[in-house]
This record gives structure tokens, C-alpha cells and sequence, in this order.
């Protein structure tokens, strides 16, 4: 964990072997007034803020018991500090998932995906965590354990804990205890890709693409170096505004279906046709597809959310700011992750977020955050969690309630104090 | 006549609203003094029609300065006492603010205010190929607003998701008087996800003024069944099946024999009489996969001992089928004066255990029991018969109501899916929640609603001090 310590300041690492022993160090931790980190895998610790003082970490890996897998009922029951690969392998056993991509899920652990409100390609057609979380259990500020849900689909007793934990960044409770609603596994899935040359014709296939037949669970598009030669789309064109890939999944006729019905439209676009993404290639590049917002390297990585139909206007943009940038766009659902190429921008790093990134966003309707990167630790905090809204206060009111000490995660959002 | 307690605060919201937007005369606020929960009643002081967030923020800000109590209202459709004013003060009713102010079709969203029927938003969409997927049973009356504030379901929330899955956004009136936009059109704002926590709060920590709401792409095709069965136990288990299948059907309805027979007596649809249960299963999606599925389901259906399985061939035949499942409800009047209708949950393989006990805790009260309900989410909505004249059959009713619900809980479920705490359930917070999840709550409440001027005594056992006598579940409204 010597990682852990140049990432975090800490003074002490307690590894609860039991949801009781969680309870007690964050009861401790009140009566001292010492900060806590709850860490799963340590995955994500540089999204957000840093953070603000010393204290303890609370390392959650320990907490990874299957409490029940009522596979019939398609819920399972997990202590949080279950990595995402096991919760996967349990799960597929039963022919079963939970459809929320994961970057790094040997490490990262569900409490972790949970509070980060992690997701990936597969968001526009299967949703995100908000969407599978029906129970919740997790020790607030004071270290009392509390929970809200249940194990059942269809629930409505009592405030929704499970949406107010999702995205929390562990900064209102150390979530210990979930239950999941999940899916089936589809009996096929396959990628196709086809190139995008120049902006217009790129808004307009996405526009054909969220009003066609056929129905894609993931709608990316892919731009810059970090695609260019990815070994799984070499065999599909790339233009010069990159490539579009779609994830397609169902049952065998249906892929079978949406691929031709895909080719049909494009050719009656005139546009290229689609090239299937080989399956033996196709698992390593979903998984590049899951990894990218994860990548260490990079000297920052934005994540910018807006209505969908803006992601073109977004995505020039991005080019104007660093024309290297490598992107990868959400595009059905209006989520852009960019990742700056290593040569720094002519303004410097913290101007490109009120000269370029905050306002196109703003115009968007939505708003940019920084997901990583080296430079992350010079930017001031509006760059880091962006502008400011009203909303705020009332999170801040949410927070005092939970974390009366502000104990938890301290400094990573922004909280007004 | 009884004398309006607060006769200055009716003046100042009549400058706000003008006159045609405020009731104060008892004659007037008796409308308003329950909802579809009928057991408890209590007038408002004042009922007040605002038409924008302005009025809203200043109806509730008077409210606040003469500490007065007040609370939000849509339609009124709603099953857990959700509008009952306890303690009086000013019921504030968003009827008038119905407008749908935003479609856009390529960014999947909508944005309309609180008082727009839900079924104007669908037929405003028709012809589109979007829809908006949260469809309750009562759509044809209540509010978006109220969906959002109780997180309703319908038949089709088994493969779409209930309300929260599909509000973006919401602006909201605060109980000072603030008004805050939470969310929004696009995805994934930064921080708490305030929107998602706001849905289902029943009204207690926020007036809702304008709604995003996700739109849902149409499927393209559909494939409606109807299987009979000879015993609940076969049908129940044909549910677990079809689920264990990994078959995800859009809408998977139960009707059992009582229904059944209240609805040939009404509407002849061709039921036969002597099955004791019937499933509605419908799946919907690509054209491409939906005759496998079909076939897949009825063969797990008939290997599960249906005796027959019946399939919508026309558009038509689809919608005789969901017309008798939406009218079950109104067919039940025919079996007796009262009724009243219970929304637990189990898991889906407690189903049949579940109905074994609903009949047997129904027998042992000497309480006719019929069931209709969204089975592939394990939804129950057991409907007890009774006249409500007869004080010892009420008390027999409520008495199997509680036996029911607690059995609900035994199997690892919940006292409601779909239609709230209210007033009604609250008994039941402190059987489903620790002490600890409630005083959780309770900080929820206090961070949104510090005064508990908000809706006070919903919910929560612990929001608000003045004591209403609780009764228990007893109503003739129902799913
Ligand atoms: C015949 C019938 C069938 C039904 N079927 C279903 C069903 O299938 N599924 C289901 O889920 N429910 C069902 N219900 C219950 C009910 O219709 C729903 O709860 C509905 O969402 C209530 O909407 P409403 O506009 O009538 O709200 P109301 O009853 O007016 O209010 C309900 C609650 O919401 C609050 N509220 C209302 N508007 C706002 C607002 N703008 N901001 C904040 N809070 C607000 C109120 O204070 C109250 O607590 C049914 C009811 C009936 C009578």
C-alpha cells in the first residue's frame, strides 16, 4: 500500500475483516475527529479533490462475502468490498450480470463503483448503477450503520438511500452491504465500426443511429491517437474524424438482425459500411472501450456530460483545444471523456477549463469534470468538479447531516462550509 | 360555517393566485379532504391553484411567515394518504400547471410541469415512436408530479423501470421557498444525485415545478399471451420459469379465479370460468427475437401445466387482453360494496408460497380475497372484500391487511412497490426499518424540510408531533 500513502495522507490503514469492525474504527475515528478514506481498490482515488487532511484509511477489500444469490429471483446481496471481477464470476456462474461496465475490475471494488457512479459504453442501453442498486447498507460520519431498500425489485418504503449513496464518493456514508438487481447475460453480443469523415456527417449517422431500427446498447465514437491503431479496428477504416463503434446484444437473430438492418440504412446514407469487429477480437476491445477513462498516463483526463445531441459541437471543440487529444464520446447518452495529449496546451492546463471545456459544456447544457491525469493536483477546485449551481447548498445541507464532523472523504467534493 | 382560521393568509395568497386560484369556504375544501386512501379525512385550511414556480415559491414562503403547515397535491389518485393535510393549513394543487413545455425525440427527453397527465404526455407523443414508459393503471387521471413524488410502476416498469428511472431532472420549490433546479437534460451531473433521492419523498422534501423526463424509444413489435391454468401453485411457478429463463417480458400480469369471475360477470371477455389463475404475458422489443421468445415462453408455460395458452394473433386481440387487465379493478365493484387493496412484495419464487398464505390468512379471517397484480416483479395486490357497514367484518379486513403485509415482510419484501407509506403504512416503517434507518431518514427530512412544515406526518413515524389517530388499511380505491 505504499501507493495508497503517496496518494492520500495518511497516518494509519485499518482493514475491517466484518461490517462490526467498519462500525467501530468510523466511531473511533468521530470520537478522535480524524478524517476517513474509505478505499476499495484503490482504483479512483485521484477523481475529485485531493484530499484535505490527515487520517486513517479504511481499506474495504476485507468485506467481499456473497450474503445471498437468490439466482431466481435475479438479486444478489454482497458485502461492498467485493471486487467487480468476482461479483462478475459469481454472477455468470448463474448466467447472469450486472450490465455496468468497470474499468480495472480485479481491483475495483462494487462500494467503490457504487460511490463513483462508474459506467461505461454500455450506459445508453442498459443504464447506469442508479439503476441496479435496490438495497444499500453504509456507516455514516458518526459511524452508525444504516440502510435504505431491500432485496426486492419494486420498493418504494422510506427514502431512496440507494440514489443518494450512488456518486456520493463515500462522502456520506462507507457503503458496506448492497443489493443488485441484475440481468441476464444476452445470448450474443458483437461490435461493428464503420469511419466518420468530417463533423456534419458524423452528427448526422448519430442522429440515424438514436432514430434507426435497430437498437444498439452502446453508441461510442472514437477519435485520436489512442484508436488509431487499436488492433481490434484496424480492420475498420478510420476517417477523419475517427470511427463510430456500436455494441450490439440479444439473442442471435436479433444481432443478426440489427447488423444487416445497420448496413441497409448505411447504404441507403451512402455511407461506408460496417465492419464487424472479428470475435476473437471483440472482448479485448469492449475492454479497451471500459478502460479508457482509467488510463494513469495521461497528463489529464476530462469527463464532459451534455445533452446528446451536442456531442459534435463538444467533441470540435475538444479538437480546437489540444488537436492530439485522444476521445472517447458516450454519444448516445452525451458523455465525452477526453484524454490530453502530452504536449500542454499554449493557454496552460487551467485555462482550457473558463476559456473552452466549462463554457462548451455550459452550452450543452451540462458541465465537465476532471477524472484524472498528472496535472490533476495544479488545478483549483472549480476546474476540478466545475461551475458551481444552487443544488449545491442543499447537497452541502445533505452532507452536514450524514458527516456532521466532515470526516468522510474530506476536501474530495465540493462542499460549501 | 365554519370561520376561516387564517383569513389574512387566504387575502395575501389571493394577491398572489388571484381570487379564482384560492378556496377557503368549507363547502369548497371538503373535496380535498382525503384522496384515493379514504379512511382518514381532514380539510384543508386553504387550497390554493398556482400556475407558475413563482406562485409556488410564494405560496410557500406566506406559508412559512404565518407557520402554517402546507403541502403539495396532483391529482389525488394517490392509495397511501399521500394528500391528507394532517393538521389543516394550505394544500397547494398543481393541477393548473399542466402544460408540456419541451419534447426532443433525439435527446430522449422531456420537460413538462407537474400537472400534466401522464397519459396527455403519451398521447402528445403518439405517432412519434417515443413514449414515456411509467404507465400506472390510474395514468388516465394522475399527475407527473405525483408519479415523481410516489415513484409509481405500472405493468411495463417490469422491463422499463419505475419513475426514477426515468426523471433526468427536476425543479423543485423547497420548503423555504426556494426554488432549485436539480439535474437536468443531459446525464451524470457532478455530486449528489438529488433528483434520484427527491423521486418517491411522497411530497415531504420538495414541491416538484417542472419535470425532465426520459422519452423511450417504441418497440417495435409486441407478443401478448394469455396461459390458464388449473392451480395458482402451477401458475406461480410458471412465472419463476419464464424469469429463471432469462426472458425479460415487458409486462407479466396475474388475475386469479375471484377476478376472473368479476370480470366475465362485467365485460365477457371468454374467460373460462373454472381456471383458477390466468397470466398476461407480454414481451416486446425487435420483431427479430420475439417469436423465439414467444414460443419459449409458452413452452415454459405449458411444461409449468398450463392447460391452454392463448395468443393476441391482431392488435386487436392485444388490447381486449389489457383492456380486462385494466379494467379488473372496476369489475371488482360487482363482487362486493368494499374493497380494499394491499401493494406488497416478495421475491418472485415467494410468490407461490405467498398466495398459499394470502388464502389462508384470508380463510382463517373469513375474508373473500381476489388477486390481480404485477407478478414478474412480485408485486401483490391482494384485494379484500368486505362491507364497510359491517363494523366486524372492517375490523376482520384490517386484521388480515396486517397478517398479509407482515407475511410480506417475513419473505424478505416490502409493505409497498408501488403506491407509498402515506399516512396509511406508517405503522409498518418501524417493521421493514432499524431505529437507525429511520433517524437516517429522519436527517434526510431535516436537511430538505428542517421545520416539518412540508407535509408534515408522512412517511416517517417521526415527522411531526401532532398526533392523527392511525387507523389501518381500509379503501375502496384501488391499483
Ligand atoms: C385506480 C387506481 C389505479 C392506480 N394504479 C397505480 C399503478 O398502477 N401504479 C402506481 O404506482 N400507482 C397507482 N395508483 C396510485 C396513484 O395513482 C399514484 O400514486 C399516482 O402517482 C398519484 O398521482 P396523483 O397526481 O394523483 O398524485 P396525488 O395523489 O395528488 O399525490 C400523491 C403524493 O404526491 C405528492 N405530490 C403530488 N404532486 C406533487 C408535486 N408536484 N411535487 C411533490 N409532491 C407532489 C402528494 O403530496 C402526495 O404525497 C393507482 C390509483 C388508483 C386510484
Amino acid at each position: 500500500m505504499m501507493e495508497l500513502a503517496a496518494r492520500l495522507p495518511l497516518r494509519d490503514t485499518i482493514a475491517p475483516a466484518q461490517q462490526g469492525e467498519l462500525v467501530v474504527a468510523v466511531q473511533r475515528a468521530f470520537a478522535e475527529e480524524t478524517p476517513v478514506y474509505p478505499i476499495g481498490g484503490g482504483t479512483s482515488l485521484d477523481f475529485g479533490l485531493p484530499a484535505a487532511d490527515e487520517g486513517i484509511a479504511l481499506q474495504l477489500s476485507g468485506l467481499d462475502r456473497v450474503i445471498d444469490y437468490p439466482a431466481r429471483d435475479m438479486t444478489i446481496t454482497v458485502e461492498a468490498g467485493m471486487t467487480m471481477t468476482r461479483l462478475a464470476e459469481t454472477l455468470a456462474a448463474e448466467g447472469q450480470r450486472l450490465p455496468v461496465d468497470v474499468p480495472d475490475p480485479d481491483r475495483a471494488t462494487l462500494g467503490g463503483v457504487i460511490a463513483t457512479n462508474t459506467s461505461g459504453p454500455r450506459r445508453y442501453g442498459q443504464g447506469t448503477m442508479r439503476d441496479y442498486v435496490i438495497g444499500i447498507s453504509a456507516v455514516d460520519g458518526r459511524g452508525v450503520l444504516f440502510k435504505g431498500g431491500g432485496r426486492v425489485v419494486k420498493n418504494v418504503a422510506g427514502y431512496d438511500f440507494c440514489k443518494l449513496l450512488t456518486g456520493s464518493l463515500g462522502t456520506l456514508g462507507i457503503i458496506s452491504q448492497v443489493t443488485l438487481k441484475v440481468r441476464p447475460v444476452p445470448r450474443a453480443s458483437r461490435l461493428l465500426a464503420t469511419p466518420v469523415n468530417g463533423w456534419n456527417e458524423g452528427r448526422q449517422r448519430l442522429e440515424a443511429l438514436a432514430s434507426g431500427a435497430a437498437r444498439p446498447v452502446a453508441i461510442e465514437w472514437l477519435i485520436g491517437p489512442a484508436w488509431s491503431d487499436d488492433p481490434a479496428l484496424v480492420s475498420a477504416a478510420e476517417g477523419t474524424c475517427g470511427r463510430l463503434v456500436v455494441g450490439l446484444e440479444g439473442t442471435v437473430d436479433e444481432v443478426d438482425w440489427m447488423e444487416q438492418e445497420l448496413n441497409r440504412h448505411w447504404d441507403e446514407l451512402g455511407a461506408a459500411a460496417w465492419s464487424t469487429i472479428v470475435d476473437d477480437a471483440a472482448p479485448a476491445l469492449w475492454r479497451r472501450l471500459t478502460d479508457f477513462p482509467a488510463n494513469p498516463d495521461a497528463p489529464l483526463v476530462v469527463k464532459a456530460n451534455v445533452a446528446p445531441s451536442y456531442t459534435t459541437s463538444y467533441l470540435q471543440r475538444l479538437q480546437i483545444i489540444d488537436p492530439d487529444c485522444s476521445v472517447q464520446a458516450h454519444a448516445g447518452s452525451g458523455i465525452i471523456v477526453c484524454r490530453f495529449s502530452p504536449t500542454p496546451p499554449a493557454q496552460g492546463y487551467e485555462q482550457i477549463f473558463p476559456l473552452g471545456l466549462v463554457p462548451e459544456a455550459t452550452m450543452g447544457q451540462g458541465s465537465v469534470v476532471v477524472l484524472g491525469g498528472r496535472v490533476t493536483r495544479e488545478l483549483p477546485p472549480p476546474a476540478i468538479w466545475g461551475k458551481p449551481t444552487t443544488a449545491w447548498k442543499w447537497m452541502t445541507r445533505v452532507k452536514q447531516q450524514f458527516d456532521p464532523k466532515n470526516l468522510l472523504n474530506r476536501g474530495r467534493f465540493v462542499y460549501e462550509h | 360555517m365554519i370561520a376561516q382560521r387564517f383569513p389574512e393568509l387566504v387575502r395575501e395568497l389571493q394577491r398572489v393566485v388571484g381570487h379564482d386560484g384560492v378556496l377557503a369556504a368549507q363547502s369548497e375544501l371538503v373535496v380535498y379532504e382525503c384522496d384515493g386512501y379514504v379512511i382518514d379525512k381532514n380539510s384543508p385550511d386553504v387550497v390554493v391553484f398556482p400556475r407558475t414556480t413563482e406562485h409556488v415559491a410564494q405560496i410557500v414562503r406566506l406559508c412559512n411567515e404565518h407557520d402554517v403547515p402546507f403541502l403539495p397535491r396532483g391529482a389525488g389518485t394517490s392509495l397511501a394518504g399521500g394528500c391528507l393535510p394532517v393538521g389543516g393549513g394550505v394544500m397547494i394543487v398543481l393541477t393548473r400547471m399542466k402544460e408540456i413545455l419541451e419534447i426532443h425525440l433525439h435527446d430522449r427527453y422531456a420537460v413538462v410541469q407537474p400537472g400534466v397527465v401522464n397519459i396527455h404526455l403519451t398521447q402528445k407523443l403518439k405517432g412519434s415512436g417515443y413514449h414515456y414508459a411509467p404507465d400506472p393503471s390510474s395514468q388516465g387521471a394522475c399527475t407527473i408530479g405525483g408519479n415523481f413524488a410516489t415513484n409509481s410502476g405500472g405493468p411495463h416498469t417490469l422491463k422499463y423501470g419505475v419513475t426514477v428511472n426515468h426523471v433526468l431532472g427536476v425543479e423543485a420549490v423547497l420548503a423555504d421557498g426556494s426554488v432549485v433546479q436539480f439535474g437536468g437534460p443531459a446525464e451524470d451531473y457532478p455530486g449528489l444525485d438529488l433528483p434520484g433521492v427527491l423521486v418517491g419523498s411522497e411530497g415531504t422534501l420538495a414541491i416538484a415545478t417542472r419535470l425532465w423526463v426520459r422519452l423511450t424509444r417504441d418497440p417495435q413489435g409486441y407478443r401478448t399471451l394469455l396461459a390458464v391454468f388449473d392451480s395458482v401453485d402451477d401458475a406461480t411457478n410458471a412465472i419463476s420459469e419464464v424469469i429463471a429463463a432469462g426472458i425479460v417480458p415487458a409486462a407479466l400480469e396475474m388475475m386469479d379465479q375471484g377476478i376472473l369471475v368479476a370480470l366475465e360477470e362485467a365485460f365477457h371477455f371468454g374467460f373460462p370460468l373454472d381456471a383458477e389463475a390466468i397470466l398476461l404475458i407480454e414481451v416486446d422489443g425487435l420483431e427479430a427475437g420475439l417469436d423465439a421468445q414467444r414460443d419459449e415462453i409458452i413452452e415454459l408455460c405449458q411444461r409449468s401445466g398450463a392447460r391452454e395458452v392463448r395468443r393476441a394473433e391482431t392488435a386487436a386481440e392485444r388490447q381486449k387482453l389489457w383492456k380486462a387487465r385494466k379494467q379488473a379493478f372496476g369489475a371488482v365493484g360487482r363482487l362486493s360494496p368494499s374493497y380494499c387493496t394491499q401493494d406488497g412484495v416478495v421475491p418472485r419464487t415467494k410468490l407461490p408460497h405467498m398466495l398459499r398464505r394470502i388464502a389462508e390468512i384470508g380463510s382463517r379471517h373469513d375474508v373473500r380475497v381476489v388477486n390481480v397484480f404485477h407478478a414478474g416483479d412480485g408485486n401483490l395486490h391482494p384485494i379484500l372484500l368486505f362491507d364497510e357497514r359491517d363494523q366486524a367484518q372492517v375490523r376482520r379486513v384490517l386484521e388480515a391487511s396486517e397478517e398479509i403485509l407482515d407475511e410480506c415482510i417475513a419473505c424478505g419484501g416490502s409493505v409497498t412497490g408501488e403506491h407509498g407509506i402515506g399516512v396509511e403504512k406508517l405503522d409498518f416503517m418501524p417493521r421493514l426499518f432499524a431505529a437507525e434507518d429511520l433517524a437516517a431518514m429522519d436527517r434526510l427530512r431535516i436537511a430538505f424540510n428542517p421545520d416539518g412544515r412540508l407535509s408534515p406526518h408522512k412517511m416517517l413515524p417521526t415527522a411531526g408531533a401532532c398526533s392523527i389517530e392511525q387507523s389501518s388499511p381500509q379503501r375502496r380505491a384501488a391499483l
